[in-house]
């Protein structure tokens, strides 16, 4: 069990926090305009500027207060959709359904044992001998995600949390705190949630715009009418 | 004449290049730590015992620690040995429990008296050193390591009631007079909150010690933290399986075999049991002991004697949960037998959050009375009678 120092600590929780809150000011910015990028340097230069006031004047007092200190994961997605907002990516690439899924049923099994359930020990894993062994070898693989060009983005994300547990024990020494947060962990389950409405919003468009009798021909078999299967059934033309 | 092609890196090996660059560094620096770190669990200590045989106590005195000026409210005494056959003593006081103005004060027991209490920490002065917010201080629990460092251990809570609760460890090189926020313990993924102290720490062989903690958000459990000789924590683990105890009171019954008693939460209202055969690596439940406990703290201790002593609240039929406070024995930690009631008072009266601490042949106990002051009682512990 290898802690990190509090002064240490401190700067990663202003820095964090910095980050963290830009992410979220930046989201709540209008989705129809575009930000520009000064728009985007000087969310992030008054978070920061924020951070550094001192006492309960900065909003690190109060996050800390409540929250202690974000995740090295939640930090490094924040930085990832801020970086996606700095080169105008419209769709975000940060929280893909398998890191989400992961993230919702590991978080679970942490939550749920934290509270007591289930007294199996995961969180107190996280402080013993085996974790650094698991930190490297996920680093490893996030290494090699990046250079295959798999999710490259989360796997940055991921190798950042990872190597700031192993250089400097951030957050807290625990791997746990390194990977996941109760916040992280929200944003993970709305992911999921908003990708299954997706899917949900998807099938019940593709089942209106089947034909109940009359069926499309095969593709292929008469592939010049295709475009105009959907347009023959909707109500507008009628 | 051709100029020459300098070939220039791609891209993709920098990246390849940057990232195991960054992977040998982590490397280097795990095992580095992994080199300096200790690899063997320490043991419970029984240093001082067995001198053998029944002893008998004598009260030598009894007094109440004076109280900060103005704070009508005090509550959670803790004590630590000093050089000298001296004793530190910490509590909180303040308007009311939960209130802004609750501070950990401190009392030194020298020359048969206590002298004036000072303060030790305040929810502003671990803000300012934690860098972020405290809402509220709560119980205080002490250590003295083996360099005569005082270690502090003070419930500090986030957002929320004791449930949002950490634990601030603070560090003293000056016997009280001054102590330094060295961090919050890490505890809990849930915001690392919802972990609090009540009771003493034991010793370890190596000059460690096991830090007793416990978590309450709905469900409560015991846990343990371990520390090295330097206070430095070295692990965390839970204690059995129970959803409904707290404030672990550890003692040592071997160097393998440890025994938890806790504090019961459920309708149960015995106290309830717990015991580890493997040094502390880990943890059972036992059956509940055939004493009363409505969800009341205790404390127990090894006497140099072997014994095992426990002050506890007793609920009689004509007494309230906290208003009966009883002095037990046992040689074996299962069957208990009553030395003394040491405070007992009206239904409704509160005599509660005991802490025993013996240092030479003399027995320190102190405790809450009546929310009002932190009472002490002083025994001499004679070898070869019987309590």
């Amino acid at each position: 069990m290898n802690l990190p120092d509090l002064s240490t600590q401190m700067l990663y929780g202003r820095l964090g926090w910095a980050i963290v809150l830009a992410t979220l000011a930046c989201a709540l910015w209008r989705r129809s305009a575009p930000m520009s990028r000064v728009a985007l340097a000087a969310v992030m230069a008054l978070s920061l500027a924020a951070m550094a006031l001192p006492g309960a004047l900065s909003p690190a007092w109060w996050l800390g207060l409540a929250f202690q200190y974000p995740s090295g994961l939640l930090v490094g997605c924040c930085l990832l959709r801020l970086a996606e907002r700095w080169n105008g990516f419209r769709r975000s690439q940060v929280m893909p359904q398998a890191l989400a899924g992961v993230l919702v049923v590991s978080g679970a099994l942490l939550y749920l044992d934290a509270v007591g359930f289930l007294a199996r020990g995961f969180y107190y894993a996280g402080f013993g001998q085996a974790a650094p062994l698991l930190g490297i070898a996920a680093a490893i693989v996030c290494v090699l995600a990046i250079v295959r060009g798999h999710a490259r983005g989360p796997a940055a994300a991921l190798l950042g949390a990872l190597s700031l547990f192993a250089l400097l024990r951030l957050p807290t020494g625990n791997l746990w705190d390194a990977l996941i947060d109760p916040l992280l962990w929200a944003w993970a389950v709305v992911a999921l949630l908003a990708a299954a409405l997706r899917r949900t919003g998807r099938r019940a468009s593709d089942r209106l715009a089947e034909p109940e009798s009359d069926p499309v021909p095969a593709p292929g078999s008469a592939p010049g009418l295709r475009p105009l299967a959907a347009e023959h059934f909707s109500s507008l033309k009628e | 004449m051709e100029n020459p092609q300098i070939p220039r890196p791609r891209p993709r090996n920098l990246v390849l290049l940057g990232c195991v660059l960054l992977v040998l560094l982590m490397l280097g620096a795990e095992g580095l730590r992994w080199m300096r770190s200790a690899h063997a669990a320490a043991q419970p200590s029984l240093a001082g015992a067995v001198r053998g045989g029944p002893v008998t106590l004598t009260e030598l005195s009894s007094t109440h620690i004076p109280a900060p000026h103005g704070m009508p409210s005090a509550h959670a005494s803790s004590m630590t040995p000093l050089p000298g056959n001296r004793m530190l003593a910490f509590w909180w006081a303040g308007s009311r429990e939960s209130g802004p103005d609750v501070k950990v004060y401190a009392s030194t027991w020298a020359n048969g008296a206590w002298s004036a209490p000072w303060m030790v920490a305040s929810r502003e002065s671990l803000g300012a050193a934690l860098g972020f917010g405290v809402r509220r201080i709560g119980n205080p629990v002490a250590w003295t390591d083996r360099d005569g460092k005082i270690h502090l251990y003070v419930v500090a809570t986030g957002l929320g009631g004791w449930a949002a609760s950490r634990i601030a460890h603070i560090v003293s090189n000056d016997q009280g007079a001054s102590f330094r926020v060295r961090r919050v313990l890490p505890t809990s993924p849930l915001f690392n909150t919802s972990a609090l102290v009540r009771t003493s720490p034991l010793a370890l062989s190596d000059g460690g010690w096991w830090l007793p903690v416990y978590f309450e958000i709905g469900n409560k459990y015991p846990m343990l933290m371990a520390f090295d000789a330097q206070g430095n924590p070295t692990s965390l683990a839970r204690i059995g399986r129970s959803t409904s105890t707290l404030q672990p009171a550890i003692v040592a019954v071997s160097k393998t075999e440890v025994r938890a008693l806790l504090r019961d939460d459920s309708e149960a209202r015995r106290m309830q049991h717990a015991a580890s055969l493997d040094g502390g690596a880990s943890w059972h439940d036992l059956p509940a002991l055939d004493l009363p406990n409505h969800n009341t703290s205790m404390a127990a201790i090894r006497l140099s004697s072997g014994q095992f002593l426990m002050l506890h609240n007793n609920a009689a039929d004509d007494a309230s949960a906290r208003s009966v406070l009883r002095l037990s024995i046992s040689d074996d930690m299962r069957t208990w037998r009553t030395v003394a009631d040491i405070a007992k008072g009206k239904a409704g009266d509160e005599f509660s959050y005991p802490t025993l601490q013996q240092v030479g042949d003399e027995l320190h106990v102190t405790y809450t009375w009546q929310r009002q002051a932190i009472a002490h009682h002083r025994y001499r512990i004679n070898a070869g009678g019987t309590i």
